[in-house]
């Protein structure tokens, strides 16, 4: 045999133990590292929508430096949410076709109306009404592209009087309100998509679309807190100590609640001991136990929840650096955690027979459109673009930006 | 006169929401194919425009007009229920014009042979199968088969 054939033959042989149907045994899950990161960075976004609408609707005033940079994330990743979608059906010439032919009774199809809701009548439409008034200011004092870019952006009123900056303020917030339950029911619905799945134990259940929810809220908290840090640490300047311990406390309000719900979840599926319980089993124990033993439970909730959760009690007495440190690590391993809480369910649930007597094995390959590589860029483009958006509404050279407060015609 | 006592901001977003929705439904009407809908949710001449494709394949009663012996051949072996052109590939242009040597099917590659008999546990017992990297050092399965009569020796 040409070492060409034989190459190809010993790698596409996947491997697999117990009872698996022929049909399972020839493949390799269908939904790869792709739709992993697809719940991911749309959880990101719901998560750093709802940080930044603690500010808007629930008025933690000491989270105003944060605010902006919250709704940029948000927007950031948004955009880049449908794109591991995208790359992994393949023919991306094609997707203008899902808009022109819309489904209402696919719920795959229903992603285009949620996005399209999240994306042009709530997060575009508030950042809009927020940043307004800066956009007006900006474009009066620069010039060349980006004083292209900001007078477009006004869409071409400059009215910024008193009346029309209470009415801004007023439609953001109502913005703001109408994008909470919108946020949740993006990533609902993400969470619906497998838990509607009745035929798969480790998907099908009622408790999944609110995991989804309540870890998003966690991860994008997470995000907030990592990228407001880091964007101190590259622009040399002190971080607000006030408002990275009221981000801390709401992190590990959300973390709380959804560790609570997931062990919840836990112990039903223990106690019920369902017919899919013996695979759940293996599973845990051996296929995906880096990940859901290491990297979602120990890393990214035990270790955060002990270091969040001693610093509520001994807050005053642990020094800043230290504070900000153990804050830092504490978002960085929830990031890591709930990527790997995504993988379990997204891999976790293809790596099992229907028979729920065998077990399928997963490998990702490096480059390929489905590979590690394209992960990695594909987690990377959402902090490329944030970095843009910051260059161009959060820079310090600009009137009155800063790191942005809620615009807000006050008084 | 309603319109114009609304704030300018908002006017302008109405303006903006009309331009959107309304450039969706042109691009709408455009890029929407005709047929779609004529029966449900796909296109009514999706099979016609499949049947309009100029076919690539023979068949193989062409082969048997000219390849009379390599067809009686393997005919009476155990691969007579496979195609010519499962292994050789599509050859209605050679049929059309047997003199063009750019449109004579190509040598068989050797991934013709293990496509169907490489180890593959899903396949049934009785269907001979090999593990292609310890089977044979060589370079050719034709060194030792004969594809057109499994059963008999080069």
């Amino acid at each position: 045999m040409t070492t060409e054939v034989t190459n190809i033959v010993v790698e596409v042989m996947p491997h697999f133990e117990g009872y698996v149907y022929p049909n399972e045994s020839g493949q390799h899950p269908l939904w790869s590292v792709l739709i992993v990161l697809y719940p991911y960075i749309t959880g990101l976004v719901a998560g750093a929508f709802i940080m930044a609408s603690l500010v808007r609707v629930f008025k933690v005033r000491a989270l105003e430096p944060v605010y902006r940079l919250s709704m940029l994330t948000a927007l950031a990743f948004l955009l880049c949410a449908p794109l591991p979608l995208l790359f992994h059906l393949g023919h991306p010439e094609r997707c203008y076709e899902v808009m022109m032919t819309p489904h209402l009774t696919s719920p795959m199809a229903i992603f285009g109306f949620v996005y399209a809701w999240y994306l042009m009548a709530v997060l575009l439409l508030e950042l809009w009404f927020d940043f307004r008034r800066d956009l007006v200011a900006w474009s009066n004092v620069t010039s060349g592209f980006r004083g292209i870019i900001y007078r477009l952006f006004t869409l071409g009123v400059t009215d910024v009087s008193g009346p029309a900056l209470r009415l801004d303020d007023k439609i953001g917030r109502t913005l703001s309100i109408v994008g909470i339950p919108s946020a949740f029911l993006l990533h609902g619905y993400v969470g619906f998509i497998f838990g509607s799945i009745k035929a798969n134990p480790w998907w099908g259940s009622p408790l999944v679309p609110i995991i989804f929810i309540l870890s998003a809220v966690v991860s994008g908290i997470a995000l907030c807190v990592f990228n407001y840090m880091v964007l101190s640490w590259v622009r040399r300047r002190n971080t607000d100590m006030p408002c990275l311990d009221i981000m801390a406390r709401f992190l590990f309000y959300a973390l709380v609640v959804d560790a609570a719900v997931e062990g919840l979840d836990w112990i039903h599926r223990i106690y019920a001991a369902e017919e899919g319980f013996q695979i759940m089993k293996v599973m845990i124990r051996e296929k995906l136990f880096y990940t859901l033993n290491l990297g979602q439970a120990t890393m990214g909730t035990l270790l955060p929840l002990l270091l969040l959760g001693s610093l509520q009690l001994l807050r005053k007495r642990v020094p800043e650096l230290i504070r900000r440190r153990m804050y830092f690590a504490s978002s960085a391993l929830i990031l890591v955690g709930v990527l790997a809480m995504r993988w379990n369910v997204v891999i976790g649930g293809q790596l099992f027979s229907k028979s729920l007597r065998g077990v399928m094995a997963y490998k990702m390959e490096f480059s390929g459109m489905e590979g590690w590589f394209m992960g990695a860029v594909l987690l990377a483009l959402p902090f490329t673009i944030l970095t843009v958006f910051i260059k161009l509404f959060l820079s310090e050279k600009l009137p009155s930006a800063g790191h942005g407060e809620p615009t807000a015609a006050r008084g | 006169m309603g319109l114009f006592k609304m704030p300018p901001q908002i006017v302008r977003l109405v303006l903006l929401t009309i331009a959107i929705v309304g450039s969706y439904f042109v691009a709408r009407a455009f890029l929407t194919p005709a047929s779609f809908h004529q029966y449900g949710w796909f296109r009514g001449n999706a099979l016609e425009e499949l049947a309009s494709y100029q076919p690539v394949f023979a068949g193989k009663k062409s082969c048997e007009e000219c390849h009379d012996d390599q067809y009686q051949k393997l005919m009476k072996g155990a691969h007579k229920g496979l195609s010519c052109e499962g292994c050789h590939g599509p050859s209605q242009a050679h049929v059309d014009d047997p003199d063009d040597t750019a449109a004579r099917p190509k040598k068989e590659p050797f991934s013709a042979c293990v496509r169907c008999h490489e180890f593959n546990p899903s396949r049934p017992k009785w269907h001979h199968q090999i593990v292609s990297r310890t089977h044979y050092s060589g370079n050719k399965c034709t060194d030792c088969h004969v594809p057109h009569s499994p059963l008999d020796v080069p």
